[in-house]
């Protein structure tokens, strides 16, 4: 009976993921192996031509760069993001309450927004550059728009709260005792978070690595706002193709790249976080 | 068992409200569904007034690409009344059936449109299309700017290789409109296809890298207002708008040519109020509502009538009403779905260098 029950409240879910994700995700595999006509029409005859064509040197360059830029955003966004969660895992609990606040908040502003708000401070005719012209340290703007750099900046920023959030679950849950035993076996601190801490915490790095990493592959208008389209993601690239590019089925076969790719980083974060809970146990 | 006939019953109450939401009850004699790009493109102000004027309602939706509009007008013909779409989509829209014959009986203001916007290659009989605005797109130069950099004035794209210019060009994002550029810069058409061209144009591209600072489609202008760039190839309203907001930008017409596009008019074939269709495009072609169109969108009309009522500020302007030299000296770009595929893999491959 109980079984029922709980089984009648996955019904919701399960129509809703069946319907909007299920059936999308078959219509871009079955679209990635269709052809098209003279007119860029989509015709249901079975190629396999797409998916060679992912394979073309220049795109998997595209693979790489966007692999490039999520574990750079990935790696930022852990170094900044683990003493942020570290210390506010250990702040009292008013505080605490406060200071995850203060991360989540910038959510409530739409995300083209706060990346326009990055074209404001780094721009050349924009506050740093003006800050930095009228205390006469420099004579000329600093070019820091359009760049490499300028779309890892505004994904990192934009990803940041998933990590922190992701770690200080996993520091906050840790268990008090064991940091006490290392403390009264005589390690220093140091020693006790490099042998006690970081090794719990690996799960929470590891969670937020994979919420970092695969919305970097799809922040395309960051790419295209503060890289000045310089260069070329996955996301840019399968924005183009659908539209005006009007080759949707190969922008589904990247799609399927994209996600095949997303599922390995997956299994990678499903090994860390399986070793560490057997190991724990064992 | 039992679980199997719960899930049975929802997805049918489900479906059931599907159906019922999607087949809506709306008496459809009052209401337009239009479909076509946003920021104003078809003014609300205009829009309003023809509400008012004949009681029918429009519902506007705003689309951000020619291919999206073909998808939602192929995907429910019969939601829509009218689209507004760039002249190859005319042409790939005809071609798939998705168009109304329209019945010039019923168009009494067609008279209205310069013949020199009609017949055109994707609708060689103007049977399936209304033109509505034309655009261009040029060349927006800072010339103080270009001349302390120390480089020769920029009369076409040729002088874009400058080295003087390192870091201060923005062009549109488009693969079609940059590799077209370097094919102009070369003295060959748009869309070319000879292997030989296309490579020569391939190397002419690549070598651009290095002075250009942005690839911008929406607000290019803004970059030359800015100052981080002093040249920009851009459609002829954001031209306008830049110079609005910088006097000391002047337009350059490029000696090598230039792209034209002009979106028109087009009406589903199964419009379900073809009646007020017709009524809102005549009110369209009423020469005062197109000249305040043209005002407001800073497009410029392809209604002939209208120009009486342009403004002298508007008349004089000759990136909105194109001396006849450089009317002339502007091409379509036809053919994309030949180059489409090539194009954008040199455009990546440019891009990733």
């Amino acid at each position: 009976m109980k079984t029922v029950r709980q089984n009648l409240l996955a019904i919701p879910i399960l129509v809703w993921f069946g319907l909007l994700v299920g059936i999308p995700l078959i219509y871009v595999v079955v679209l990635s192996f269709m052809s098209r006509d003279s007119l860029g029409n989509i015709v249901f005859q079975f190629t396999l031509e797409n998916y060679q064509r992912v394979f073309d040197p220049v795109y998997l360059k595209v693979f790489l760069n966007s692999f490039l830029l999520a574990v750079l955003t990935g790696i930022i966004t852990l170094v900044i993001g683990y003493p942020v969660a570290y210390i506010t895992a250990k702040l009292e609990r008013k505080q605490r309450a406060a200071a995850i606040g203060l991360i989540m908040l910038p959510f409530w502003i739409s995300s083209l927004l706060r990346t326009y708000g990055w074209v404001i401070l780094l721009g050349s005719s924009g506050v740093i550059n003006n800050i930095l012209i009228a205390l006469k340290l420099i004579d000329a703007p600093i070019p820091m728009m359009y760049k490499f750099s300028t779309t890892l900046i505004g994904t990192a920023y934009m990803l940041i709260p998933f990590m922190i959030i992701a770690i200080y679950n996993s520091v906050d849950k840790l268990d008090q005792s064991l940091l006490e035993a290392s403390y009264d076996l005589g390690a220093s601190r140091w020693k006790t978070f490099l042998k006690i801490t970081l090794p719990l915490t690996v799960p929470g790095i590891a969670g937020g690595f994979t919420l970092v990493f695969i919305p970097a592959l799809g922040l395309y208008f960051i790419a295209d706002l503060l890289g000045g389209g310089q260069t070329v993601f996955l996301g840019n690239l399968i924005n183009t193709l659908a539209t005006r590019g009007r080759n949707r089925p190969l922008a589904a076969a990247f799609s399927v790249g994209m996600i095949l790719l997303v599922l390995g980083v997956l299994a990678v974060y499903g090994r860390i976080t399986k070793d560490k809970v057997e190991g724990l146990f064992k | 068992m039992k679980n199997r006939g719960i899930i049975i019953a929802v997805v049918l109450v489900l479906a059931a409200a599907l159906v019922v939401y999607f087949s809506g009850g709306k008496d459809k004699g009052s209401e337009i569904n239009l479909m076509t790009w946003g920021g104003d493109f078809i003014p609300r102000a205009i829009i309003d007034e023809f509400t008012k004027e004949t009681g029918i309602k429009v519902n506007y939706k705003e689309v951000t690409s020619n291919e999206d509009m073909q998808s939602l007008l192929e995907a429910n013909p019969d939601q829509y009344d009218l689209a507004v779409v760039t002249d190859y989509m005319v042409d790939i829209l005809r071609q798939n059936g998705m168009l109304e014959q329209l019945d010039k009986e019923q168009l009494p203001n067609l008279v209205n449109i310069n013949p020199v916007y009609q017949g055109n290659y994707y609708d060689e009989g103007d049977e399936y299309s209304i033109p509505y605005a034309i655009s261009t797109s040029f060349l927006l130069v800072n010339p103080e700017a270009v001349a302390e950099l120390g480089a020769s004035p920029i009369k076409g794209y040729r002088d874009l290789w400058q080295p003087e210019l390192k870091n201060k060009i923005v062009l549109i994002d488009w693969s079609v409109e940059v590799i077209g550029l370097v094919l102009k810069s070369l003295g060959y058409e748009y869309n070319e296809t000879d292997p030989v061209k296309v490579a020569e144009a391939k190397e002419k591209l690549f070598a651009l890298k290095d002075n250009i600072v942005r690839f911008e489609t929406n607000t290019p202008e803004d970059s030359l207002v800015n100052g981080e760039a002093v040249v920009g190839f851009m459609y002829s309203n954001q031209a306008v708008k830049g110079q609005a907001a910088d006097p000391r930008l002047q337009p350059v017409f490029p000696e090598e040519g230039m792209p034209i596009y002009i979106d028109c008019f087009v009406m589903s074939k199964e419009a379900p109020n073809k009646a007020g269709a017709y009524q809102f495009l005549n009110f369209i072609m009423q020469p005062e509502n197109a000249a305040r169109i043209a005002e407001l969108t800073k497009f410029t009309s392809p209604n002939k009538a209208a120009e009486q009522y342009l403004s002298a500020e508007f008349r004089s302007n000759p990136m909105l009403n194109m001396p006849d030299d450089v009317a002339r000296n502007t091409s379509f770009y036809i053919g994309v779905d030949r180059v489409l595929d090539q194009y954008e893999h040199i455009y990546s491959e440019f891009k990733l260098r």
